[in-house]
């Protein structure tokens, strides 16, 4: 199950994600479904089309399956997906 | 502030859960995107090498041991039975797969 404390190490295909901050001002507002995951890129489905999002510059909002909404700074993403899975993960204090 | 790795448990449930998640997306999409349903198929045959974790058997069989492609019925695989067995030959390579008609695997 993804919950907010392993989303990090998850499956990110088929969430519903919302670009919520970014650098690149065109890339704020991005709303859809994620199809596609590269080590610095999200490939998001919109209402526009498909668009590549870098994961570093941006700050996703994402929607998991029971309905909580999540926001996730993408510079914690930056992985390959099938590497992500047990990636280290720095402990705040 | 420590860098914690993930216990090996974890990763391995975690990794089963992705698995099954993009293969269950590649069937989704096959018929319409299968450019895309192949690539879930790459990225679900990472996970399952790179953590050391199988692919259950009946999603196994749902793309070509030899080239990787998703099976798409009716467009790029054959499926006969033959003998007691059931012969999937992948259109695209040529490759042949061939299971026993009754399987008694717990699901």
């Amino acid at each position: 199950m993804i919950t907010p404390r392993n989303i990090l190490r998850h499956e990110l295909i088929g969430l519903d994600v919302l670009v919520a901050r970014a650098s690149n001002p065109d890339h704020t507002g991005v709303r859809g479904l994620i199809v596609d995951e590269t080590r610095n890129m999200l490939t998001i489905r919109t209402s526009q089309g498909v668009k590549h999002i870098p994961k570093k510059y941006s700050v996703f909002r994402l929607q998991l399956p029971d309905a909580t909404t999540i926001e996730v700074d993408g510079s914690a993403l930056v992985m390959q997906p099938d590497k992500r899975i047990s990636m280290r993960i720095k402990k705040e204090r | 502030m420590a860098k914690r790795k993930p216990r090996r448990s974890e990763v391995k449930k975690i990794a089963k859960e992705r698995i099954g998640l993009l293969l269950r997306m590649a069937e989704e999409c096959c018929r319409t995107d299968p450019a895309l349903s192949n690539r879930y198929v790459e990225i679900a045959r990472r996970i399952s090498m790179r953590h050391r974790v199988r692919i259950n058997w009946y999603l196994r069989r749902r793309f070509c041991r030899h080239c990787h492609h998703f099976f798409v019925q009716g467009v790029n695989v054959r499926v006969r039975i033959h003998r007691g067995r059931v012969v999937v030959t992948c259109r695209r390579c040529g490759h042949q797969s061939r299971y026993p008609v009754v399987m008694s695997h717990p699901r």
